[in-house]
């Protein structure tokens, strides 16, 4: 480096470095970030748009739910996503905390339920098998749309159907709910259109309240005439008209179920509206019985033994049915001596009435009462020998003795009969009265004084005259036997004897034929047989006669053709006589 | 002649690295299904996963291959943006040697997204175990390639530019 005047002017002539600068003041590198940031807005704005509600579920355990991890799902379908699980403030219930769609906004209202689905046995169905892979997940049903609602409280059994299936929930009032439970199939005609979906007791407790569900489109054969009846378990009746055993399927037997029907004998009724209740039947015999509104109780006492009528039993008028016995009971009264047993009874009125007319409570006292001036009386009848069970019976008895209704007191009170069994064994004793008065010694004396005389007409002098005389026939009968067989007999004897003879004769012929004649005529038969042989051998083609008389034959016939020819010429030429034949040349 | 615009660029490619390394951790990179049960995991988690599980090595290099290395080049790329904006004076040789380093690391990042490859072509037993790629796989790749293309746009001879100021008239020191 060569030191000069001024160090700095080297420095001055050292290049400087360029930084080129671009000539636009921002350069396109720029767009990468822009597009990045616009990414990442879409990204957040996506994720901020895309959130749906929370919302709080409280379960009584949150056995299998896990957070994070838990799904919810509707149709099968993951709707969310169970973010957080705690103890409520008071320890008493698990707080579920969840995320959902966007899209559930519109089904989370007051009637939503959720339940946690986890493998499950229940009636008839097996269900949630899936969980045991993929855990346990929170089942959602919407409810019907309404106010919006984030608190929910979970359900511990999932519920038998969801509300977006189509069909329509009934009501069905039961003595009982014997074999029925959740999940019982409801049937029509056999085959299985809905199912029990809840049951509780009536606020009165003196009735079962069972609501059932069918499904579209079977729900529109229930109509207000429609009768259910219970067909599950089994059935034994032992009743009025024997016993009878009844049941259905093994899954009616082992569930329970309902089984429906509009009885034949009833006209359409119309559509039903919300909160009708039906009545379930005990059996299917029971929804052919007329329904009544009204109903009449009626007290009867009964003098005789009144075995075999129990509650229950039935009441018929002419063997239909108009009503029940209520109860049966005893009324001693050991001072005065009076022993008798009330039943009570309850008919429906309606039947009673005159047809075509209107139902009338008012006039019902006055009709029973004709009715009974002509004769209606109640007694008691064996129902079946069987079972020996026993009814009550209705029926108008002309012959029957005045009585009319005692209506003081409480029940009014209907005349009674003796029954059947006991007019029998009235009638029996009756008998055995009148068999006591019958005189059997002035009978029994009576009788032997006719055989003594019939033994005495038996002894009678004519009797024996007449069998002397027939003696006397009989004799004669055997005279002329006798003599016939003096006489006649040895003739046929002797006749026997001579045809005997000729056949012995007629046998020695045939046997002097067989010994002599018949050798005789064999041996010219064989003359015969030889002859016509001989003759055979003349006339057969070898023999020389044949030939000699052939070849003599043949002669002729030539000679006689010469002399033919020769005639013939003759005649054309008569002058051949003469001349000799060579007289034409 | 230094790189044209090379500070302009470098910024812009690291700003778009930086709002892409957000979804690339927020999201779940994969989706794991087995028996049933479908599990996603972010980045953080699956190294939180392969640590509770004891796989500690394989934690170890996803933690660094995937968290550690783009986190610190994007951190050294700006410092040395800033350096070289400021005209910082110090330390050039280890600006340089930082430089260098950010320069080879870059690419070994992309060993995460070859992992979940490979574990997505394996992994394929149907609903027994099946492995799927998350959305955040592509912002992922996107972050590697972004700050690779940055750090090779940064022209490290702006490091040197930065002079003392010059006093006029005299020798310099």
């Amino acid at each position: 480096m060569e030191s000069d005047h001024t160090g700095h002017s080297e420095f001055d002539t050292l290049p400087e470095a360029v930084v080129k600068e671009g000539k636009i003041p921002i350069s396109i590198v720029w767009i990468v970030p822009l597009v990045a940031l616009v990414i990442g807005g879409w990204l957040v704005y996506r994720a901020w748009s895309e959130k749906g509600p929370v919302i709080t579920i409280s379960f009584k355990t949150a056995q299998g739910l896990e957070a994070g991890k838990t799904h919810i799902k509707y149709k099968d379908v993951t709707v969310g996503r169970v973010e957080k699980i705690e103890l409520s403030p008071d320890l008493s219930e698990v707080l579920v905390r969840a995320q959902l769609a966007k899209a559930t906004e519109t089904l989370l209202t007051q009637g939503t339920r959720f339940w946690v689905v986890r493998a499950r046995l229940s009636a008839g169905e097996i269900s949630g098998l899936g969980t045991l892979f993929s855990g346990a997940y929170i089942g959602m049903d919407p409810g019907p749309p309404g106010k919006a609602e984030r608190h929910f409280t979970g359900l511990e059994v999932p519920p038998v159907v969801t509300t977006d299936l189509p069909g329509a929930h009934f009501t069905l009032r039961a003595d009982r709910l014997s074999s029925l439970d959740v999940g019982s199939p409801v049937y029509y005609r056999q085959i299985k259109v809905g199912q029990v979906v809840g049951y509780h007791l009536e606020e009165s407790g003196k009735a079962v309240i069972v609501n059932i569900f069918i499904s579209a489109p079977h729900h529109r054969l229930v109509d207000t005439n429609t009768r259910f009846w219970n067909a599950g378990g089994l059935d034994v009746a032992l009743d009025v008209s024997g016993v009878r055993v009844k049941t259905k399927s093994i899954m009616a037997l082992l569930l329970g179920g309902i089984a429906f029907e509009t009885p034949t004998n009833l006209e359409p009724g119309k559509p039903v509206e919300a909160g009708h209740r039906f009545t379930l039947c005990a059996n299917r015999e029971e929804i052919y019985e007329k329904t009544y509104a009204h109903k009449f109780n009626w007290l009867l006492y009964f003098d005789g033994s009144v075995r075999g009528l129990s509650p229950g039993a039935p009441v018929e008028f002419r063997g239909i049915r108009v009503g029940k016995v209520l109860d049966v009971n005893l009324e001693l009264d050991p001072e005065n001596g009076i022993c008798r047993i009330p039943v009570l009874i309850e008919t429906t009125p309606e039947r009673f009435w005159p047809a075509h007319t209107e139902f009338d409570a008012s006039k019902q006292k006055a009709f029973m009462g004709a009715l009974v001036e002509k004769g209606l009386r109640a007694r008691l009848k064996t129902g079946s020998l069987i079972s020996g069970k026993r009814l009550v019976e209705l029926d108008l008895f002309p012959a029957a003795g005045m009585a009319a209704i005692d209506w003081s007191g409480r029940y009014p009170v209907l005349p009674t009969l003796p029954g059947p069994t006991e007019e029998i064994l009235d009638s029996l004793s009756r008998l055995l009265v009148k068999l006591e008065r019958v005189p059997i010694e002035d009978i029994s004396r009576e009788l032997k004084g006719t055989l003594q005389g019939a033994n005495r007409l038996v002894n009678a002098a004519a009797l024996h005259e007449s069998v002397v005389a027939f003696r006397e026939t009989l004799e004669e009968i055997r005279a002329l036997a006798d003599r016939l067989n003096r006489t006649a007999v040895p003739e046929f004897r002797a006749g026997m004897g001579q045809l005997t003879t000729a056949f012995k004769r007629l046998d020695t012929l045939v046997q002097n034929l067989n010994d002599s004649s018949i050798p005789a005529l064999s041996a010219l038969l064989q003359e015969a047989q030889g002859t016509l042989s001989d003759m055979d051998r003349f006339v057969s083609t070898e023999a020389s006669l044949y030939q000699e008389l052939k070849g003599a034959l043949s002669e002729i016939a030539g000679a006689a053709r010469a002399v033919r020819v020769m005639a013939d010429y003759l005649s054309r030429h008569p002058e051949a006589l003469i001349y000799g034949k060579g007289k034409e040349q | 002649m230094r790189k044209p615009l090379s500070i302009p660029r470098t910024w812009a490619l690291l700003i778009a690295a930086v709002i892409f390394y957000i979804p690339a951790n927020v999201l779940p990179i994969t989706t794991v299904t087995s028996f049933g049960s479908t599990q996603s995991d972010t980045i953080l988690s699956g190294v939180l996963y392969f640590i509770k599980t004891g796989m500690w090595p394989i934690a170890v290099i996803i933690f660094i291959a995937s968290v550690i290395v783009p986190l610190a080049k994007i951190l050294i790329l700006g410092f040395l943006l800033i350096s070289v904006q400021r005209r910082f004076l110090g330390h050039k040789r280890d600006r340089t040697l930082l430089y260098r380093i950010t320069e080879v690391i870059g690419r070994w990042s992309m060993v995460d997204i070859f992992v979940v490859t490979i574990l997505v072509a394996l992994v394929n037993l149907g609903s027994l175990a099946s492995v799927q790629v998350g959305p955040a796989a592509p912002f992922f790749a996107a972050v590697v390639v972004i700050t690779m293309a940055a750090s090779m746009q940064f022209d490290p001879r702006l490091i040197w530019d930065a002079e003392p100021p010059v006093r006029k008239g005299g020798a310099p020191r």
